[in-house]
């Protein structure tokens, strides 16, 4: 039983926009992966960079990171709309394969301007906040930590928003305390400055 | 991808990003714009090593062939064997009155069904898509399942197993926070009838406000008359009662990001007649240890300091009185506790099972279930969560890292092994 159809939490808006942008048509099940990835490239770009608002950057993302937010997806659990008919049915060796396909496509930064303003600003929040820790010295990611450097900056304002807010549903719980009650300037310059790595 | 680099060697777990506010203590007016309100973590003060995190868990079933089992190491006489496997993530386990063993998750957000068929274990996902559903609580044909913020209550249950229905949905009478971080729950039905539940504290250290975080609470089945249990609890996610005291024993993690050292979890007890006394949090932890980035005059007064010390940053989870007639005398109504392995600390410690000796309201640790950890590797290969009596007397403890249960068994055909 999925329990996920009467949840209380709504659809974040990055959904909304990838669904405007990207095809919503239902996938086959059993589609070989060549296909699978095609369908991931549509709208996560093609060469796993995206060029689409909100949409997020998958390539060089760290294997662990894709494989477990792919089940996570599967499962109810983080609840993207544009992304649930996509892992319909995905079976772990499939989510297994795109996982080691898409970390392994080299990580190309978003075409997004930066502010160096808020990189600045950025930068001490992160130090304060310790956002290295975790995504490393780089923001380049970790086992089941993504990678932040190059990513869409309005991606990470989203995201953060998301979190702060507590309406990201299937949410890493530590992440929630760690940008408790920051200003939305603060989450922008959070964005900017993890995107400028 | 089954040679993938999480299977082999330094398994980890946890599956959790963690970044603690640095936040500067000297402020008066609460922190300056910019930081969050709620962490007053001091990593630097910690001297600990700043790129320690979380170790992932697998979201994805691991082979039988590569589920540890054969590395476990057991006092002699105790024997262990993989019980079930194939379900990612399994971590709590509650027993229906048919038989049926219900198994809480985290992050995966399953809650799984194994019953036996033919001698073997089937393993059902039961429900799916919610969030951390770690309390599960069995009683009268309804399995009650705490997910964050949510309570749901399935009834007849085990006469549904392959459709479960729509639940009753209690939420609103529980009426638990909606803040997300340390709670996923532990639950559990008392002596009394009451539904125990557990609220950490949404932090690693922070003040909280004792009524509404930080402690264990009871209420009625129904989530009426709530009462508060034990305060200045950071983050229980075990308890159980003594059978012959029926006082209420429970693990407690420690904070993170005080040293390497610890302070180190905590085994309480609430003495009889001592409802809602104070345990400490955020003040004082362990034997007595004042926090060093929260420091008020007299920490630990009026403090009830821990009936035992579990290890620094060990996570003890699951504590179980044994009360079966397996096991040697000798093992009768002492507590398993089964210590989910550290993170926050550069050398590993835990990945076991050990046993706590109660007399009054100390008690003594010793090891019991080991070979997990390769201290010298520094390396892990599980992560024992749960523990569960079976009527035979044997004793199911749950791998969160592998999603398998062993079973451990004693007698003398089975010594030597």
């Amino acid at each position: 039983m999925r329990l996920s159809d009467w949840t209380w939490l709504r659809p974040p808006a990055l959904a909304l926009a990838a669904a405007i942008h990207c095809s919503q048509a239902a996938i086959a099940q059993n589609v070989p992966l060549e296909e699978r990835i095609a369908q991931c490239k549509a709208c996560h770009g093609e060469d796993g960079n995206s060029r689409l608002e909100r949409i997020p950057s998958i390539a060089g993302q760290p294997e662990f990171f894709i494989l477990n937010q792919l089940v996570l997806m599967r499962e109810g659990v983080r609840r993207v709309a544009a992304m649930t008919e996509a892992v319909k049915g995905l079976t772990d060796a499939e989510i297994e394969a795109l996982a080691k396909y898409f970390a392994n496509r080299p990580a190309k930064a978003s075409d997004e301007p930066i502010d160096p303003e808020l990189v600045k600003r950025g930068a001490e929040l992160a130090t304060k906040l310790r956002c290295g820790s975790c995504h490393a010295a780089n923001m380049t990611g970790h086992q089941q930590i993504p990678r932040l450097a190059g990513q869409r900056v309005d991606y990470l304002i989203a995201s953060l928003k998301d979190y702060r807010d507590n309406t990201r549903s299937g949410a890493d719980t530590l992440m929630s305390v760690v940008v408790q009650g920051l200003a939305d300037a603060d989450l922008a310059a959070l964005a900017h400055y993890s995107a400028s790595r | 991808m089954s040679s993938a680099w999480w299977r082999r060697g330094a398994i980890a777990a946890g599956g959790f990003a963690f970044l603690a506010a640095t936040v500067d203590p000297g402020v008066a007016q609460g922190p300056p714009p910019g930081f969050s309100p709620l962490d007053k973590t001091n990593v630097k003060a910690s001297k600990q090593d700043e790129t320690l995190r979380p170790h992932p868990t697998p979201p994805t079933v691991t082979p039988v062939e590569k589920i540890p089992v054969d590395k476990l190491r057991l006092p002699p006489g105790f024997k262990a064997e993989i019980w079930s496997s194939g379900h990612p993530g399994g971590r709590t386990m509650v027993r229906g009155s048919k038989g049926t063993i219900f198994m809480g998750t985290r992050l995966i957000g399953r809650v799984y069904a194994i019953v036996d068929k033919d001698g073997k274990r089937e393993v059902k996902t039961l429900l799916q898509g919610l969030t951390q559903p770690n309390g599960l609580a069995f009683k009268d044909g309804s399995l009650y399942v705490f997910a964050i913020h949510r309570v749901l209550r399935f009834d007849n249950i085990e006469d549904k197993l392959d459709n479960p229905g729509e639940p009753v949905d209690l939420t609103d009478k529980f009426g638990l926070p909606d803040t997300i971080h340390h709670n996923w729950k532990y639950v559990a039905f008392g002596p009394d009838g009451k539904l125990y539940v557990q609220v950490g504290a949404n932090c690693n250290i922070c003040e909280v406000n004792p009524g509404t975080h930080a402690h264990i609470r009871r209420y009625n089945a129904d989530g009426s008359g709530m009462e508060i249990v034990a305060r200045g609890v950071r983050n229980t996610v075990g308890f159980d009662w003594h059978p012959v005291t029926k006082e209420l024993w429970f693990t407690d993690n420690g904070r993170d990001w005080a040293g390497d050292a610890g302070p180190e979890d905590e085994l309480n007890r609430i003495a009889k007649g001592q409802e809602g006394a104070n345990y400490g949090f955020p003040y004082c932890h362990a034997q007595g240890i004042p926090d060093p980035d929260i420091r008020v005059p007299n920490p630990c007064a009026g403090t009830v300091l821990p009936a035992a010390l579990l290890g620094p940053h060990s996570a003890g989870l699951g504590i179980l009185f044994y009360t079966g007639n397996m096991f040697p005398a000798s093992y009768k109504n002492v507590a398993f506790i089964a210590r989910r392995g550290s993170w926050n600390r550069t050398q590993k410690f835990g990945y076991d099972v050990v046993v706590a000796r109660t007399s009054g309201g100390k008690a003594t640790i010793e090891p019991f279930m080991t070979g997990l950890l390769d201290a010298k590797k520094n390396e892990f290969y599980g992560r024992p969560t749960y523990l569960l009596q079976m009527p035979d007397g044997s004793l199911l403890v749950s791998d969160e890292q592998n999603g398998a249960i062993y079973r451990i068994s004693y007698g003398p055909k089975t010594a030597g092994k």
